[in-house]
């Protein structure tokens, strides 16, 4: 299994906007925006001697060689370029870029001085200027060099709002533990204490471990393990107070405990299963929490009996939270999770799928 | 001394009611007389026991509280009713004015004490107000009927009809005819907009309209599932009827 690479937030800086140049996704980038500035020189040019589609190839290989260059060299000084502030790390990344251009430039002159006769068919496609040709590539590389960190810097902006507004949600949701299930579980321990003080200890214990998980500070990732007890201590409790109307039927013993999920992503989903589902029937009813490895994709799904009954509770708590589980899968897998709500007459079932990243 | 008084229990949650029951046993002039974890088993229980008070929680499956308290209020002698509630801020603002009417879990001994030696039912105003706040709104989910012997409940949502007949109203459904004092009006407006009124004194359940008939003189009829006979759909209602089954398929 591959490390995690896209889901590396800069620990120490994180305003830090330029993309990891070493990763596909980036080079991708650039060299699209390379191509695509091909494209505007070939068109805004207009060079009789040469065949329109000939023109364009020169200028996307030249651009080629220079995209690929500038992210090399970025990629090689990515160390360097984090410990800057972002002012001069901009700076030093646009006299990379120019500089590079001026090299690729240069040596596409000289290959075209040694190589071939000026006036002949492929001496046509190589500068016959030798400063002038410098310095309009020096310029235009400039220029599209100062869009294109824009571009980015704005980028990186609006995915750090993003984040930021998720985290936040995070926040209010683990604040938001449902009065209800507090007082009710206060209740219960009440009940519970001369008749059983056993059972009420542990349920003391449990109710404790359950509000450390959601009040702990939102680590972004933990073994499935350890997701999977804060969902089983939370049935736990939820048990005594529904007695036998509650039934949890786990089938998880086919994925990897090791892998690694953002945490409160199965136990919020618990709660509404037994908020929504199972509470409202006056006979109760089982969950289901199943899950299955399916090649480097994982799948959890939990499943609840629904009432049919003339009034929908508010759907709003239920509606809050798969939205945050979404957003916050979506940020520790980006493009590679999804989340499905399916509900059938008796049934409603929510299934997570993302992919397997398990740790050494 | 006068004699006990006679509580009755209603929570979904069984560790709530045993420590409910705890509590009553440790107060003098209480008697404990029956327990439930449903609004229809607090009036099966309430109608068999005839409890004096009832110790009624607010969220429970099937019937909730408010609800049941609403078909107790309709009791020949209604008990009173305490709600029970770990955390319903509109049932609160509804008792404002008046501490005795609800309790909060886990509740405390003194509080419980209190209450009992004050319980009342709760006034038509507090009833309405509560109603009107409930989240599951103030659309009842069964209606009380009382037969020769029991109380009888009927789901909402099998009833065929209502149709009104000078004093009463009768309710169609599955099990037989039932009467009841209402007035199709404020059925109508409670059950809208479950229930189409397709006469001046008929109240149909769109989900139990089986077909739609054209009668011999241009007008419509509506067949109900399981009934054999035909109601009358008056010649006003005929394009409101048709729209609202063209939104119902």
């Amino acid at each position: 299994m591959s490390a995690p690479t896209a889901v590396q937030p800069e620990a120490n800086n994180s305003a830090f906007y330029l993309p990891d140049f070493c990763a596909t996704r980036t080079v991708f980038v650039v060299v699209l925006i390379a191509q695509l500035v091909a494209l505007v020189l070939t068109l805004a040019g207009g060079n009789r001697d040469l065949d329109f589609w000939i023109e364009h190839a020169r200028n996307g290989a030249f651009l080629l060689w220079i995209a690929l260059g500038t992210a090399f060299v970025l990629c090689a000084v990515r160390k360097q370029l984090a410990r800057l502030s972002i002012a001069r790390a901009s700076a030093l990344v646009l006299a990379l870029i120019v500089a590079v251009t001026a090299l690729i430039s240069e040596l596409a002159y000289r290959l075209g001085e040694s190589f071939t006769q000026p006036g002949t068919e492929l001496g046509q496609l190589f500068p016959i200027e030798h400063g002038p040709f410098l310095l309009r590539g020096a310029l235009i590389s400039f220029i599209i060099g100062a869009l294109a960190l824009r571009y980015f810097f704005v980028t990186h902006e609006w995915r750090r709002n993003v984040e930021m507004e998720a985290r936040s949600r995070i926040h209010a949701l683990q604040a938001r533990i449902r009065p209800h299930f507090l007082f009710n579980s206060m209740n219960t321990i009440a009940a519970l204490t001369r008749s059983d003080p056993q059972k009420a200890e542990e349920a003391v214990e449990d109710l404790a471990d359950l509000f450390r998980a959601n009040l702990s500070e939102a680590r972004a990732q933990i073994p499935l393990k350890e997701e999977l007890e804060v969902a089983r201590i939370y049935q736990r409790i939820e048990e005594l107070r529904l007695g036998a109307r509650l039934k949890v039927e786990w089938r998880v013993n086919d994925v990897p405990m090791r892998a690694m999920v953002p945490s409160l992503l199965v136990q919020p989903l618990l709660e509404n299963a037994i908020y929504h589902g199972i509470e409202r029937l006056p006979a109760g009813g089982t969950v289901i929490v199943a899950g299955e490895r399916n090649g480097d994709m994982l799948r959890l799904s939990v499943a609840n009996p629904i009432p049919t009954d003339p009034h929908p509770r508010e759907r709003e708590g239920n509606r809050i939270a798969i939205a945050n589980i979404t957003q916050r899968l979506e940020l520790a897998f980006p493009g590679q999770s999804g989340i499905e709500t399916t509900q059938t007459a008796e049934n409603y079932v929510v299934t997570l799928t993302f992919p397997c990243i398990e740790l050494p | 001394m006068s004699a006990a008084l006679k509580i009755l229990i209603i929570d979904d949650e069984p560790p709530a009611r045993d420590r409910l029951k705890r509590l009553l046993e440790e107060l003098d002039e209480c008697q404990f007389v029956g327990e439930g974890g449903t609004g229809q088993e607090a009036l099966k229980l309430a109608d068999e026991l005839k409890p004096d008070v009832v110790l009624l929680d607010i969220r429970m499956p099937g019937m909730d509280g408010i609800e049941a308290a609403r078909h107790l209020a309709d009791f020949e002698a209604p008990p009173a009713v305490i709600f029970t509630t770990a955390y319903d801020q509109y049932a609160l603002d509804a008792f404002e004015t008046q501490a005795v009417g609800y309790l909060l879990k886990p509740v405390r001994r003194e509080k419980l004490e209190r209450a009992l030696a004050g319980a009342t039912r709760p006034t038509r105003a507090q009833m309405a107000k509560l109603a009107r706040m409930s989240p599951t709104g103030a659309r009842r989910s069964h209606i009380a009927v009382r037969t020769r012997e029991e109380l009888k409940l009927l789901p909402v949502d099998e009833i065929r009809a209502f149709i009104a007949d000078q004093k009463y109203v009768t309710i169609r459904h599955p099990s037989g005819e039932h009467l009841i004092e209402e007035s199709l009006r404020s059925l109508e407006d409670e059950f809208n907009p479950d229930f189409v009124r397709i006469h001046r004194s008929a109240l149909v359940a769109l989900r139990h309209i089986e077909a739609v008939e054209r009668v011999a003189d241009g007008g419509y009829a509506v067949r109900l599932r399981g009934s054999v006979e035909s109601l009358t759909v008056s010649r006003r209602l005929g394009g409101e009827l048709l729209r609202r089954i063209r939104a119902r398929d």
